[in-house]
């Protein structure tokens, strides 16, 4: 009979958990800035109507239905889609969609605009949508590499030599060393014991293959090869448009970097250090 | 280390001008003191070379920066291949001669603390004429790399990169303890090189402690490698298995492009561990493929005889194209069964071997083919033994003595 009560109260409390997440998205475009200095005209999902570089993140939990409204505030039309999940909608000038969506999926979605895919995508018009079914502390990490010159030819209407991509600057969350510590969306920051989870999504057009100081960590979940869920890794690529959730479970303290480790991820403007490497500061 | 650190620092103090081999004998003995169950101490020498000496399979001659065991011993690509036993108490000392540039040795994988972790400012740096230790306990058996973290972009194609393997206590023949047994391996370190990279201006970078950036160019490879050799340099490094036998092949990436490494579908690749851990689920896959600072253990039985290549492409990273493909030799011949190959296998120097070879016991030897067949006998008062007579091919060799001590060499010229 208790347990049966006991099912009942964690069935009320999931149902309960599940709502209807209202949200909107505001397409801006401004600048990119890099720590060398360096900035190239980048446009982005923002959740108020102020430009952020970083990208808006959506975050529902499995059983939520997702309203949300896309504004477009640029002055060239946009698409939006959840990668792989709903339909391509074009957003003229000034003007807005809705997009509905029911959250069943535990995962990491992207959304982007997906006109003239890769290009527009690749000037910033990337954000994750994380769909949980934890509460664990989460970090969340939109891994993205940038080409000088590239954003100019897609904002002037030209399509850049993909073929020939060299990119020179390498950012989580739109900031690279040693600013990506200033962000508490990326730093991972816990205790000895905690169980973290890291949220990752690739939005760039490179394959990034992320290498963990100190720890190994457990992927349990990837858009692109679920057969790797399980494994205990220190180092992984992510592929473009790919999406990984991680587990770690710190059993030291310290500091420990995590980086590209395609080294040349570690620059910028052909400078060393910079690009993608953070640490994790884990407390005994 | 933080005691040996402290005792520098009060010889240094009181002005003591040590000569280096006083230094290092302190070293050791301050480290076994700090650590008394030490199993293993093992030292390397970091440094560049002021003349290019190391020779690509086009003739061109590069400098390197790297690591060696031994202060005359030229710098290689890769590093000295170190390998430990699981539980082993580790002292890994570091010398730097490099009359620049500081170095550190980041053991990567290891998950050691963060002291060890070799991480300039989070754990420590070793400048020229210094020396620095690392203290660890070799984990999971498994395959592992290690590599500077300094200027890391840079010193990493400069050459300072080697393979780290722990092996199980019981069986160094065993994948991990309850795992896969195996009757022969390979360690393969996939990487590139630049030789734009390699320029003196860059191997023999000025140590500015106030610089804290550095330029670098563009990365354009030209050189794709395996264990530090391409193209026709590869034939010397060859896959030779026999049908039946259980070769486990340990891959790892250093570079900055992928690596598709492609197997003969008659090898019926098992992809079983990546990363120092095993696998929770065997992959079949002819295909591996590892990204920078991965590593994969694959086991490869074959089911007949046939000879073919295995393919490995080295694949940008920013555009996914495959920008060069190096082959490497594969001879599956005869079957293993008569007796299984032992341990003893390790200690046969060099294999495949053109004129000469070391084997683990003086006397004679049966030289038989791998059908079996007796085709000449070896004698020898030590263990260094002539094989010029013997035709190029792959043979089975017992002791007259020791019958049940059983090796394979290949003949190669």
């Amino acid at each position: 009979m208790m347990k049966w009560v006991l099912m009942l109260c964690f069935w009320n409390a999931f149902v309960s958990e599940a709502a209807t997440v209202n949200t909107s998205l505001y397409i801006l475009r401004d600048s990119i800035h890099f720590d060398n200095g360096a900035a190239l005209p980048y446009a982005t999902f923002n959740d108020v109507n102020a430009f952020n570089a970083k990208n808006a993140r959506i975050e529902v939990n499995v059983g939520d239905q997702l309203e949300l409204w896309v504004v477009n505030f640029d002055s060239d039309p946009h698409g939006f889609r959840i990668k792989g999940e709903t339909s391509a909608v074009t957003i003229p000038v000034g003007d807005s969609v809705q997009v509905l969506y029911d959250c069943n999926n535990a995962g990491v979605f992207i959304f982007h605009d997906p006109m003239n895919f890769p290009d527009n995508a690749s000037v910033g018009l990337a954000g994750m949508l994380v769909v949980k079914d934890t509460q664990h502390t989460g970090f969340y990490w939109n891994i993205k590499e940038h080409q000088v010159g590239y954003s100019d030819s897609v904002f002037t209407g030209s399509s850049p030599d993909w073929m020939s991509y060299y990119p020179d600057h390498f950012t989580i969350n739109a900031k690279s060393n040693p600013n990506i510590n200033n962000d508490s969306d990326a730093r991972i920051v816990g205790n000895v014991g905690d169980t973290i989870y890291i949220y990752m999504a690739n939005t760039g057009q490179s394959v990034h293959s992320m290498h963990f100081h100190g720890y190994h960590v457990t992927i349990v979940y990837s858009s692109k090869d679920p057969t790797q869920i399980g494994w205990l890794k220190d180092s992984m690529p992510i592929f473009p448009s790919e999406t990984m959730i991680l587990e770690l479970v710190p059993d030291q303290p310290g500091e420990y970097p995590v980086h590209d480790h395609n080294l040349v991820g570690t620059t910028g403007g052909n400078i060393y250090p910079q690009g993608m490497f953070t640490t994790i500061l884990i407390a005994p | 280390m933080r005691r040996f650190q402290k005792t520098k620092e009060r010889l240094k103090a009181s002005g003591a001008k040590l000569k280096y081999t006083f230094l290092i004998t302190l070293t050791l003995s301050i480290s076994a003191v700090s650590y008394a169950q030490i199993d293993t101490t093992v030292m390397l020498i970091s440094k560049v070379d002021f003349q290019p000496q190391y020779e690509l399979h086009d003739g061109k001659i590069i400098g390197l920066m790297g690591y060696t065991k031994t202060l005359s011993g030229a710098i290689q690509i890769p590093a000295p291949t170190l390998i430990f036993e699981e539980g082993d108490s580790v002292n890994l000392n570091m010398w730097n001669l490099s009359q620049g540039a500081p170095h550190t040795i980041h053991l990567h994988g290891l998950d050691v603390d963060q002291a060890n972790d070799g991480v300039p400012n989070l754990s420590f740096e070793v400048v020229h004429d210094d020396t620095g230790s690392y203290f660890f306990e070799a984990p999971h058996p498994g395959t592992y790399l290690y590599h500077c973290h300094v200027t890391s972009v840079l010193h990493v194609q400069g050459g300072m990169y080697g393979l780290l393997i722990v092996k199980p206590k019981s069986n160094p023949n065993l994948t991990w303890e309850n795992g896969y047994e195996f009757d022969n391996e390979y360690a393969w370190l996939m990487s590139e090189v630049d030789t734009n990279w390699h320029h003196d201006s860059i191997i023999n970078h000025p140590h500015d402690p106030q610089a804290m950036t550095h330029m670098i160019l563009d990365y354009k490879p030209q050189h794709f490698m395996v264990n530090g050799k391409s193209e026709a340099q590869l034939d010397a490094t060859p896959i030779i298995a026999s049908v039946g036998e259980k070769v486990y092949m340990r891959l790892a990436n250093i570079g900055y492009y992928a690596n598709h490494v492609i197997f003969p579908s008659g090898m019926n690749a098992q992809i079983i561990s990546s990363d120092g851990r095993p696998l929770p689920n065997v992959v079949n896959s002819d295909t591996v493929k590892v990204y920078p600072g991965e590593r994969y253990g694959v086991l490869l039985e074959a089911d007949a005889e046939f000879n073919d290549v295995v393919q490995i492409d080295y694949v940008n990273l920013n555009t996914q194209q495959i920008t060069n493909t190096q082959e490497v030799d594969l001879t599956v011949e005869g079957f293993i069964g008569v007796e299984e190959l032992t341990n003893v296998q390790n200690l046969v120097y060099p294999n495949p071997a053109s004129n000469e070879v070391r084997l683990p016991l003086e006397g004679t030897w049966s030289v038989c083919d791998l059908t079996g067949r007796e085709v000449a006998k070896l004698h020898s008062e030590d263990v260094n033994y002539s094989v010029s007579h013997l035709k190029k091919g792959t043979y089975v060799l017992r002791n007259t003595k020791r019958p049940d001590w059983v090796v394979k060499i290949m003949i190669q010229r």
